[in-house]
């Protein structure tokens, strides 16, 4: 209960040192809170953006709350709110870098999403720190991810390639899929040793990745993919990666996929075929 | 032989299936020349208020049911139903969910957007009916495909959250706060795919028209402007022009989903952002003058412009807003018009009941949408199909549609990649009255979103993040050209010859590579004959102004301050210093030896209130006023001349207080997007800056304190001024420090 205590403190501090309490866009606390009692998502997120200057304690204490829920869009929801609050979220930043350090997995999953949705660059030190950590299972992990997909800043990179090196297949599809997302992002070398991995949503995120990147050094790997690979959804992405690629070396495998059995990769082979220099 | 036969069959089902005529054609009714209608089934859910959402993944029912496409046929009550997708398509369609479709003209294939598991984005596939096969079209599988239609020439338009700018990110909506979805087509065999320009916000919804133009709803964000507008593109996603909703014509905050009843006539959802389910009540939108042939067919295709459009409330008991609607009012969800007479025949997709996220979760509920014929002139509703357990949507007849005409382009190979602005007679406007040779040119600004590593607000007043890109000249004949960078969102300002906004256009707006986009004037009267001919324009003899059109992202930005090299203004490092070296602080700090009387805000319910005394220090702003002054990093000097939050102030029924004497500090000193009214440049008095920087003043009243601040800090002010008063630019972007 460490977190909760230190977010309600920071209520109570705002309650004594904020502005007055005004409701902007039409939101309330009334309002919040039915729409929290409705338990729907679509509600809660509705009632929490027309409260995107609405400040008054009972509203901060039900907000916190919210970031504790355990589905993401509300949690994302209550972060943008504090987001808008910089002092406050920064109040309730450092409680969560503190989780990043120490916390368990559901809090590190609430301290990331909370960190990432706020563009908190000052935490992507303890981000990097915290995916080294062993005791961390794969919900938190993957939050670190989208953490760092989320603010898309080179310094997520560390993140991200230990992610890909995680004993979790969907954590590392959800690095090697976040990898391309990163502001500046230059090279997919660190994602081509994913296309032999394992788990088939593995290979499929790292194929579309490389070729999203143009990484013309994965194409034999590619092509082994595109006719090999057990997975449709593997071969399907290893065919839309060979098209971005557009290597005249691919047109034996591709031609091979445009006969494919399955409806996911034909196509997408036939049009990549057509793209080849 | 057969057609007469089938067809008085199904106006017999039809008679007993409703219990009454439908009001169509008084031998068949009005779905009596459809064999059957394609319906999409999803699993009820209550995740998608939000108009723009597309991301709501669930393939199946409690019980088990797929999401699916159906065909009912004969389109009635106890017509038969078949699943024509996907059931058969193979394993990997096991758990597809589909969220939209569109048959194509000759009827033999639908394309749809479906998603084959929570770990993979929603892509476009293609269902031939003669088989049953479905084949994927080849996306990004990293990114979002939705809303597919086709295109004359074997083409598929769809809206994506893909990128079309190497190296960018997708703009990510400043409210809503999703990846925005955009225009793009490819090829119905996988080959040529296109992404158009962007929008700073959604797209969505297209529809083609029978003029071969499409139709879609664009969010226009900007300042104050906060809607969903339908607007008009080309095929090839170039000419983008407004269609409904601005100008007063809007029937709710919201319009979507329009579908084309006749010329220049649509039926569309009319209903607020979020909490709807993405339903809403349906108008009648007339862009142009209403005629009437001899068979009752209404059109609206003369004079149409948004400024001449009117709409007809076809369902007047559903609200407009996001308030629960009431028992037996419900909301639709979507309707194709099946004729086109005065009141129009629908085959539309409906729930009863409040069709609102947050009464409906409240109970455990989601909105059952199922299929009705609607007869808008009793306004009878006859029920045709109705799953419980799923969202009964897009009923649509399965039958050949004539082909529109390949609309026109205006990309031109000449202009090298960029993208060609500009308008024949800037004074020829629908919006504003300018003097004759007023306006010194027109200055065009690029926008851009916290995707570009900012934090969630670039400043107190709501504007998203702007790059002034330059000025052109505004030539004798009234026109002007420049030549500007493609698929991004730009904002246009008549200037006067002191730089300062007379007017802005009050709309992002955007070009493909190469499309030359030439107005007829500044927002001109849309119905009047204007040929669009830059050719025969003195700018074009002089040639379009460049203005970075072919300078990569990254690059548009500049540390260089003056008139003709400055793109962002950042607060704290620019604007700054123009107090900084100016003295301002002498009179204007903490200290206040200026002697400036404070105002005060107060809360009425609490009493509690807190004061501010202008002050242009480069500091941080006190911690109780930090929830009214915004970020964080928000200066003194910023909350001094930018206010707080007045959306806020306002709607929060806040009591501002001040006094009238000279030496009270007034709320604000600057209005975002016209510096020409703030009180900062009307006491400043700025200098001239076209064609040249001389020392003229702007306003006849003496200089404050008889300034001397250069005409390059001048334009440094009003430029932050005019650009929408933001604290942060590209050049003060916290997302290029190292963490």
């Amino acid at each position: 209960m460490k977190n909760i205590g230190m977010k309600l403190a920071a209520v109570a501090f705002l309650a004594v040192v904020a502005s007055p309490a005004y409701a902007g866009k039409g939101g309330s606390a009334a309002k919040i809170r039915s729409a929290i009692q409705s338990g729907s998502v679509d509600a809660i997120t509705a009632e929490v953006e027309r409260a995107e200057s609405l400040s008054c304690s009972e509203c901060v204490q039900m907000v916190t709350n919210l970031l504790e829920d355990n589905r993401y869009a509300v949690r994302e929801v209550a972060a943008w709110w504090f987001a808008k609050r910089p002092q406050l979220k920064d109040m309730v930043a450092t409680t969560m870098v503190d989780d990043l350090k120490s916390g368990s997995t559901i809090k590190v999953r609430n301290a990331a999403d909370f960190l990432g949705a706020t563009v908190t660059y000052t935490a992507l030190p303890t981000l990097r720190a915290a995916i080294h950590r062993d005791n961390l299972g794969p919900e938190a992990k993957l939050a670190l991810v989208r953490a760092v997909s989320f603010m898309g800043h080179l310094g997520g990179n560390e993140v991200l390639t230990t992610a890909m090196a995680d004993s979790d297949a969907s954590v590392r599809a959800a690095a090697a899929t976040a990898w391309r997302d990163i502001l500046g992002q230059t090279s997919a070398t660190p994602v081509v040793g994913l296309l032999v991995d394992s788990d088939a949503t593995v290979r499929a995120a790292a194929a579309t990745t490389v070729g999203g990147m143009g990484h013309v050094g994965a194409a034999a790997q590619l092509e082994a993919l595109v006719v090999n690979d057990s997975d449709p959804f593997v071969r399907r992405n290893a065919a839309w990666a060979l098209g971005k690629l557009g290597q005249e070396s691919s047109r034996v495998a591709l031609a091979k996929a445009s006969t494919d059995k399955s409806g996911l990769v034909r196509m997408v082979a036939r049009a990549a075929l057509a793209s080849l220099k | 032989m057969k057609t007469f036969i089938k067809t008085i069959a199904i106006g017999t089902a039809l008679l007993t299936a409703a219990g009454a005529g439908c009001g169509g054609d008084e031998d068949t009714g009005p779905l009596g020349n459809v064999d059957s209608l394609i319906v999409l089934q999803r699993p009820k859910r209550n995740d998608m208020g939000d108009i723009f959402q597309y991301t709501s993944y669930k393939p199946k029912t409690e019980s088990g049911v797929n999401a699916r496409l159906i065909k009912l046929e004969p389109p009635t009550a106890d017509g038969k139903q078949t699943v024509i997708c996907c059931d058969q398509a193979g394993p990997e369609f096991a758990n597809i969910d589909i969220s939209g479709y569109d048959i194509d003209f000759d009827a033999k294939r639908i394309v749809f957007a479906g998603k084959l598991s929570g770990n993979t984005k929603y892509g476009l596939f293609i269902l031939t009916l003669a088989d049953g096969s479905v084949e994927q079209v080849p996306t990004d599988p990293a990114r979002d495909y939705v809303s597919p239609i086709f295109l004359p020439g074997d083409k598929i338009m769809f809206t994506t959250n893909s990128v079309v700018e190497a190296g960018a990110r997708q703009h990510r909506d400043e409210y809503e706060r999703g990846d925005t979805l955009q225009l793009g087509r490819i090829n119905t065999d996988g080959t040529g795919e296109e992404l158009g320009a962007r929008n700073l916000s959604h797209r969505t919804f297209p529809t083609l028209m029978s003029d071969g133009r499409v139709m879609f709803t664009q969010w226009d964000h900007l300042g104050g402007m906060n809607a969903g507008h339908l607007v008009f593109v080309n095929q090839d996603m170039t000419n983008l022009r407004e269609g409904f909703g601005k100008e007063g014509t809007g029937a709710s905050n919201s319009v979507l989903k329009a579908q084309e009843i006749s010329g220049g006539r649509f039926v569309a959802i009319a209903t607020a952002r979020n909490r709807t389910i993405q339903a809403g009540a349906l108008i009648d939108v007339k862009l142009g003058i209403k005629a009437t042939d001899s068979d009752g067919n209404v059109t609206a295709v003369e004079r149409q412009s948004e400024a001449n459009a009117t709409y007809t409330d076809l369902t007047p008991d559903v609200p407009h807003g996001n308030e629960p609607s009431a028992d037996t009012v419900g909301r639709y969800y979507d309707a194709f018009p099946l004729n086109a007479k005065d009141k129009p025949d629908l085959v539309v997709s409906w729930a009863n009941g409040p069709v609102e996220s947050g009464v409906l979760g409240s109970a455990g509920l989601e909105a059952d949408f199922g299929v009705y014929l609607l007869d808008t002139k009793n306004n009878q509703r006859h029920p045709l199909l109705d799953n419980n357990e799923m969202w009964d949507v897009f009923p649509r007849p399965l039958q050949p549609r004539a082909v529109p005409d390949i609309s026109g382009s205006s990309i031109d190979p000449n202009l090298n990649g960029a993208t060609m602005i500009g308008s024949m007679d800037v004074y020829q406007s629908s919006l504003k009255t300018f003097t004759p040779g007023s306006i010194y040119g027109v200055r065009v600004m690029e926008g851009f979103s916290s995707e570009e590593g900012f934090g969630r607000m670039f400043g107190t007043t709501m504007f998203e993040g702007q790059a002034n890109l330059g000025t052109a000249r505004v030539q004798a004949d009234g026109s002007w050209l420049a030549t500007v960078p493609a698929n991004v969102p730009l904002h246009v300002q008549a200037v006067d010859v002191f730089g300062m906004s007379m007017f802005s256009e009050p709309v992002w707006v955007s070009g493909r590579k190469n499309e030359a986009r030439v107005c007829g004037g500044c927002h001109e009267s849309r119905d009047k004959a204007t040929i669009i001919d830059p050719g025969q324009t003195d700018a074009f003899a002089v040639g379009p102004t460049p203005m970075y059109g072919l300078t990569p992202r990254a690059m548009r930005k500049s540390m260089d301050f003056s008139r003709d090299k400055i793109m962002g203004v950042a607060w704290d490092t620019t604007v700054q210093k123009v107090f900084d070296n100016n003295n301002c602080l002498n009179c204007h700090d903490s200290r206040n030896l200026a002697g400036m009387q404070p105002y005060t805000i107060t809360d009425p319910t609490t009493g509690l209130s807190v004061s501010w005394t202008l002050n242009l220090e480069n500091t941080a702003v006190p911690a109780g006023l930090a929830e009214l002054a915004g970020e964080g990093a928000f200066t003194s000097s910023y909350f001094s001349i930018a206010g707080p939050d007045m959306e806020a102030v306002e709607k929060g029924d806040m009591m501002i207080t001040s006094c009238s004497a000279p030496n009270c500090t007034q709320v604000n000193y600057a209005m975002p997007e016209d510096s020409r009214n703030s009180r900062i440049i009307k006491s400043l008095n700025p200098k001239r800056q076209f064609p040249t920087q001389t020392n003229e003043r702007a306003f006849p009243t003496s200089p404050h304190q008889n300034n001397n601040i250069s005409a390059d800090e001048f334009y440094q002010l009003i430029l932050n001024i005019d650009m929408g008063l933001n604290f942060y630019a590209r050049e003060n972007n916290p997302g290029l420090n190292n963490y």
